[in-house]
């Protein structure tokens, strides 16, 4: 696997766009380094694909800007591209042409379709059998890896791609999951991943942004969801009691019957506490705090900012 | 120069594999042949027979192939030919915009100026060749009704063209620049459907709108009070072609009605153009 390098692949800055008057984006800025996997979450409708329409330069933002590789993609839009493959959840090829065809028509828009090239893509995501046939034939699994072999050429150095895994069966997620893996490890691809769906970002991902009504309320490692915070399962009777009991111990009661403790809380001494003021403890888990938790509390309403 | 053959290549591809496009084609052979039949009726016989004797002309040597071809030519891009290039012009970007195409297009290194000129570089071909398509399929249909050789008998009330060649030469070459004329003549109703195709708009209204603006030009220029100003509405400079068919040819009168036309398409692409630059593209 290539290391890692510190080159920012791709950057946002400052984006800002309103439709209608409505705010979509209000100065969302994030960074993607090269080799890197980075999940931007979010709602429907959170402005996650505004984001990434700005990125390929099919929505006009209001303010700020996106580069790929350094090259600004509001002033040399094509320049840009040239390093970019994108994906959308559910890509619209031309129905009555055949994969191949359709292969040959978009590649065409970056420049001279070479076919042996092409065929290897091809080979790569298993399409080779039936891409003579009609795409109108296609299941949805098939119309994603075509989109995969279309972004995929020429060769681009960042993919872009929009809730893909959506509507596919677990089967074709882990085939995509483990091909995109593959696409970091082999060729170092920079990998930007738009979705919803919060353990698929989990296993890919090494960076995450959330997105809430248009603002970046997260920016930061995977790694550091697990946080220093203390999060247990705690079961004690009389309930009310024990809640009262906890409060003053700093635990904070999260949906679930999960209570977080300040960092550094040591759960033999909330046992103790609990069964010494004579509470029933029926159950006292340690929980690991999830991307879910952390999406969660950072997109309801009054999240953090 | 040699990419951009490639993607018209692509362009015309996507054109001509849709089923759609060969039932026009077929459409048109069944006009032309009802067309053709009527033309094969003693009544309607009777009024060209009339006409011609009254100026000293043997029917028999002007109801040639050539005369039936320029009619049928004449009728059919009137009747069908309007509605089918507003349909086709309408939907090419449209339709991609409305079915999504145009994201894994524009996703692509390509400026969206490319993209139209691709586009509209396609419904120009497209629509010249259906029209001479109409032409040689009209013209071999009428050898088969009416045989081969004979003069050409034009006769234009609305353009006031009166015109007659002895001469099966003299006649075809006459009707095939004719034909071309009408090819280019069409490109402007294709270019004002390709117009409001690049807005954001259902396909079938692009379409509509074409229809309802030239319609409206038709129906206006016949008012007496906008007969002195007819040289300025399109549907009058599109039925100029009409004017290759005179005795006394006149480049100049065509020059400046195709420069017309030319000067309209040019402008009716780039405020397509600006309309569609403007755009977002998003899910």
């Amino acid at each position: 696997m290539p290391a890692r390098s510190e080159e920012v692949m791709l950057e946002v800055r400052g984006l800002r766009k309103s439709f209608g008057g409505k705010p979509a984006l209000q100065g969302v800025s994030f960074s993607v380094r090269e080799g890197e996997i980075f999940g931007l979450l979010g709602h429907n409708g959170a402005g996650k694909s505004t984001a990434l329409g700005v990125i390929l330069g099919m929505v006009e933002p209001d303010g700020g800007e996106a580069l790929i590789g350094g090259v600004s993609v509001r002033r040399k839009r094509k320049v840009a591209l040239r390093k970019a493959g994108a994906i959308f959840e559910s890509p619209a090829f031309y129905e009555y042409l055949s994969g191949w065809e359709n292969l040959r028509i978009l590649v065409g828009y970056s420049g001279k379709f070479e076919e042996g090239k092409a065929r290897e893509v091809v080979e790569s995501v298993g399409l080779t059998a039936r891409i003579g046939s009609k795409v109108g034939a296609y299941s949805h699994g098939m119309r994603q890896r075509l989109a995969l072999a279309q972004a995929l050429l020429p060769e681009p150095k960042v993919l872009l791609l929009d809730e893909p895994t959506d509507g596919l069966d677990p089967e074709g997620i882990k085939w995509f999951r483990d091909f995109i893996l593959r696409l970091r490890a082999e060729r170092g691809m920079t990998v930007l991943f738009n979705s919803h769906l919060l353990p698929e970002v989990e296993l890919m991902c090494d960076r995450v942004a959330i997105i809430r009504q248009g603002r970046m309320v997260y920016d930061g490692d995977l790694g550091g969801i697990a946080d220093e915070r203390l999060l247990l399962r705690v079961g004690a009777e009389p309930r009310e009691k024990a809640r009262e009991l906890l409060r003053g111990m700093g635990g904070e009661e999260i949906e679930g019957g999960r209570v977080q403790f300040p960092a550094g809380t040591d759960p033999a001494r909330v046992a103790r506490f609990l069964v010494e003021a004579g509470l029933e403890l029926r159950e006292l888990t340690p929980v690991k705090r999830s991307l879910e938790d952390l999406y969660l509390a950072m997109t309801k309403e009054g999240g953090a900012e | 120069m040699s990419l951009f053959f490639g993607q018209l290549r692509g362009e015309l591809r996507k054109l001509f594999a849709r089923k759609r496009t060969y039932i026009g084609y077929g459409v048109f052979l069944v006009v032309e042949v009802i067309i053709l039949v009527v033309f094969h009726l003693e009544k309607s016989q009777k009024a060209m027979r009339e006409l011609m004797g009254q100026n000293g002309l043997a029917f028999e040597n002007y109801y040639s192939s050539l005369t039936v071809t320029y009619m049928v030519m004449g009728f059919s891009m009137f009747l069908l030919g309007s509605i089918y290039f507003a349909l086709v012009a309408g939907d090419i970007v449209a339709k991609e915009s409305e079915d999504g195409n145009l994201r894994l297009v524009l996703s692509r290194p390509v400026s969206r100026l490319r993209v139209l000129l691709l586009k509209y570089a396609a419904i120009l071909i497209y629509t010249t060749t259906f029209v001479l398509f109409v032409g040689g399929t009209g013209y071999l249909m009428s050898v088969g009704a009416v045989g081969g050789g004979g003069g050409l008998f034009i006769w234009n009330y609305k353009m006031k063209v009166f015109a007659f060649y002895p001469e099966w030469g003299d006649g075809a070459l006459r009707l095939l620049l004719a034909a071309v004329l009408i090819g280019v003549s069409m490109c402007t109703l294709s270019t004002l459907g390709f117009m409001f195709s690049c807005f954001k708009i259902k396909p079938a209204s692009a379409s509509i709108l074409t229809l309802s603006v030239l319609f409206v030009d038709f129906v206006l220029q016949e008012f007496p009070f906008f007969k002195p100003y007819e040289e300025y509405f399109i549907t009058f400079r599109m039925s100029n072609w009409v004017y290759a068919l005179e005795n006394h040819l006149s480049w100049a009168k065509l020059a400046e009605s195709y420069a017309f036309l030319g000067g309209l398409n040019v402008t009716l692409f780039v405020v397509g153009w600006m309309a569609f630059q403007m755009r977002d593209f998003k899910t």
